[in-house]
């Protein structure tokens, strides 16, 4: 009898330690508040973060959680996710009823991917007179891929473009930016000439080459059609393999552009002042930061016009590829109100400030007229910019598609592949 | 003994259970998600449409996951004969007696220890590097001039790099393993061969091939799963976007269920759920043939 009770007890002990084994911790590892708490009470505000605790952009959105909390109260959960984890996790999180009332992330999949979760975000907007001094252009990008009205709140803003280093410009006796495709060949030309490579490029945004090309010659919705349809042989496919050639057969491109892996050509190559231009969003002069040194002289322009060839939905230099992070509030939320105070908090005056200057990045709010050094070449592309593209202007829309993509584009690249050749072998994949 | 049943259930029903919602149900639910076209993971059954094996024959029609299975069956065949044989050989000079064998057996081991991400850092930025790359100067130093100009890291040459890289971290795991087996064998049975005047290479090939041979198994059957679950090197060779020459299946249901690179591609749970089933498939047929094909029972030592 006796045996019989203790096993009875042991048994019990047992599967009480596996329960408390399983049961969930409602704040990982980079959890800042609360974190003793298993269940997080209901007036915490938790927001899952994009950022890794230890980035600039973490580290910067801490400081002003933590103000926020300070001035009224009201405690914050920071869960520090980091972007896969957004990716993989927030969804199942919020399918299961996971009390989270703040996320971010891009604006695209923010809104494409999760916008049934989404809370509108137009009256608090409008409460707050949010708009006086946001991003015009973001503010509607936001309500544009929100179904017309607003779900996100934009900040740390990038524009896609090419980033050059002026001083090898100005070694070549280039004078002013190229705007048009016969003056960026001109400016190759001229770097060719003063010894130096005039472009690189990394595997990673190879396939954003093509889709600016495409979309200069044929507007966004041109390409995501030629991807969507297989409609390899239009004759702007051929063009832009054309033009792609001429720049290849000329020496403009890097001799190690068949072989990059990110990071080696914006590491090795732009930052180490051994080629000129690199088509990339405006992150970039903050991640090679560290190799490019405080002297470097960044430059910024759009992707030029192209004409040639060009058909009537053609976009111009007015069109780019800009977005950003923004804010969503989980529409089962019951502090939306403190959410959006908070977003206020980090996206507007003083943390805004704080957020760009840390992190190199663009400021969302527009009275922060000082933009830190690095990006400050990227203002009039961004300023300059009314048609939005998404990424890549669409020649990613198809992930069956993107790696045959991205592999005969770098074989054209690398001269190992002709134009016919290139737009063969893409008719081939999409049969 | 004495058999008390109400005891075995209540001492196993708290393993059964943990067993039944972390592995079996996981298990059946992908199962049943592979015949259903359903966009998120944990979209509510309501929202599944019945596909039948619509998801099976859509992943055998698109081309891409066709090259990301040729690329797993090359990385299992040519990966397992080079690792295999490496380790095996490594295995019998470091069990035959040599001087500072923990050492070296250390060294070998060491990758495993060091990150993948770090490794393969290594190997893309330095080995590979066109520019001061370990190959580069190496070939450089020894005058072959068209291999020292080599871009390792172009489409031709992708896979065969990303498969040394692999490689070279994996020799060590196997190494172990085989090592194990080895040193099971009596040594007075190697005392008795050389005895009887069989030389090293004899008693390889007559001693210690047929002895290992439940250890073999085990290797194949271990290489097989890594090997299937071929991501992370494919993911560190191909950042952001996936790359033809280093695409795996892995790869692929990770793009179809979490979406591909910056872009915001349609999610598709259901193909990534058939992907699954496939690898597992794949794993079972592998162990099926190994048991059937080496049978290992026979000997006893």
């Amino acid at each position: 009898m006796k045996k019989k009770l203790l096993s009875v007890l042991l048994c019990a002990a047992m599967v009480g330690t596996l329960a408390a084994g399983c049961g969930s911790k409602a704040s990982d590892s980079g959890s800042t508040a609360s974190s003793e708490d298993s269940k997080v009470s209901d007036d915490t505000l938790v927001y899952w973060s994009m950022w890794e605790a230890t980035e600039p952009q973490g580290i910067a959105i801490q400081e002003a959680v933590d103000a926020y909390t300070e001035e009224t109260g009201v405690k914050v959960d920071v869960q520090f996710k980091g972007r896969t984890g957004q990716r993989e996790g927030l969804q199942a999180a919020l399918d299961a009823g996971t009390h989270i009332d703040l996320f971010d992330e891009d604006i695209d999949r923010v809104n494409g991917s999760w916008g049934k979760y989404l809370m509108d975000l137009e009256e608090y907007a409008k409460a707050a007179d949010y708009e006086a001094t946001a991003n015009a252009g973001l503010i509607s990008a936001c309500r544009e891929v929100g179904s017309g009205t607003l779900k996100s709140i934009p900040y740390q803003p990038n524009v896609f473009a090419f980033f050059y280093n002026k001083d090898l410009f100005k070694q070549a006796g280039i004078t002013s930016e190229p705007t048009t495709w016969d003056e960026f060949l001109a400016v190759c030309q001229k770097l060719k000439d003063a010894g130096i490579t005039p472009i690189t490029c990394d595997d990673a945004y190879a396939d954003c080459m093509i889709g600016y090309h495409l979309g200069r010659l044929g507007g966004e919705d041109k390409v995501k059609e030629i991807v969507a349809n297989g409609e390899w042989d239009d004759p702007i496919v051929l063009q832009m393999a054309q033009d792609y050639q001429e720049l290849a057969d000329k020496g403009y491109f890097s001799e190690n552009i068949g072989s990059n892996v990110w990071p080696a050509g914006q590491n090795s190559e732009l930052a180490l002042g051994e080629v000129a231009m690199y088509l990339n969003g405006s992150w970039l002069p903050n991640e090679v930061a560290d190799t490019a040194g405080e002297d470097f002289n960044w430059g910024c322009f759009s992707y030029p016009a192209v004409t040639k060839g060009a058909i009537d939905t053609a976009t111009g230099v007015e069109a780019a590829n800009y977005g950003a992070q923004v804010f969503a509030i989980n529409k089962d939320s019951k502090m939306g109100q403190q959410a959006f105070d908070l977003i206020c908090k980090i996206t507007k005056g003083e943390y805004d400030e704080k957020l760009a200057t840390e992190s190199n990045g663009i400021p969302a709010d527009t009275s922060n007229a000082e933009w830190p050094a690095l990006v400050k070449c990227t203002k009039p592309v961004m300023e300059a910019c009314t048609t939005r593209y998404s990424w890549a202007v669409g020649i990613e829309s198809d992930e069956d598609m993107t790696p045959v993509i991205k592999e005969n584009f770098i074989k054209l690249m690398a001269g190992t592949l002709d134009a016919q050749g290139f737009v063969d072998a893409m008719k081939a994949a999409s049969k | 003994m004495k058999k008390n049943k109400s005891m075995i259930i209540i001492f196993l029903a708290p393993a059964v259970i943990l067993f039944c919602s972390i592995f079996l149900y996981p298990i059946i639910r992908t199962l049943v998600m592979s015949f259903f076209k359903i966009e998120g993971v944990t979209d509510p059954i309501a929202e599944w449409s019945f596909m039948g094996l619509g998801n099976y024959i859509n992943l055998f029609k698109t081309s891409l996951f066709r090259t990301s299975m040729a690329n797993l069956g090359k990385i299992w065949l040519f990966g397992g004969i080079i690792v295999m044989s490496i380790s095996l050989l490594l295995a019998v000079v470091l069990t035959s007696g040599i001087r500072f064998k923990k050492f070296f057996r250390a060294v070998i081991y060491l990758p495993n220890i060091v990150s993948a991400v770090a490794l393969a850092t290594m190997w893309l930025q330095y080995v590979y590097s066109p520019k001061f790359g370990l190959l580069k100067s190496f070939f450089t130093k020894l005058g072959l001039e068209t291999l020292s100009k080599t871009q390792w890291l172009d489409n031709e040459h992708k896979f065969g790099a990303l498969l040394l890289a692999y490689c070279f971290g994996m020799v060590g795991y196997h190494m172990l393993i085989w090592t194990s087996g080895i040193e099971r064998i009596s040594p007075e049975l190697f005392e008795a061969a050389t005895i009887d005047g069989a030389n090293k290479p004899a008693q390889f090939r007559y001693m210690t091939l047929p002895l290992l041979k439940g250890v073999f198994k085990t290797n194949i059957t271990m290489w097989s799963v890594s090997s299937v679950a071929f991501f992370l090197w494919s993911q560190l060779f191909s950042s952001v976007t996936a790359d033809t020459k280093t695409i795996t299946p892995m790869v692929y249901m990770y793009s179809k269920v979490f979406g591909a690179g910056n872009s915001v591609t349609e999610h598709d749970a259901g193909i990534g759920a058939a992907v699954g089933v496939i690898l597992s498939i794949c794993v079972v047929v592998v162990f099926t043939l190994c048991n059937k094909l080496i049978k290992d029972d026979e000997l006893e030592f």
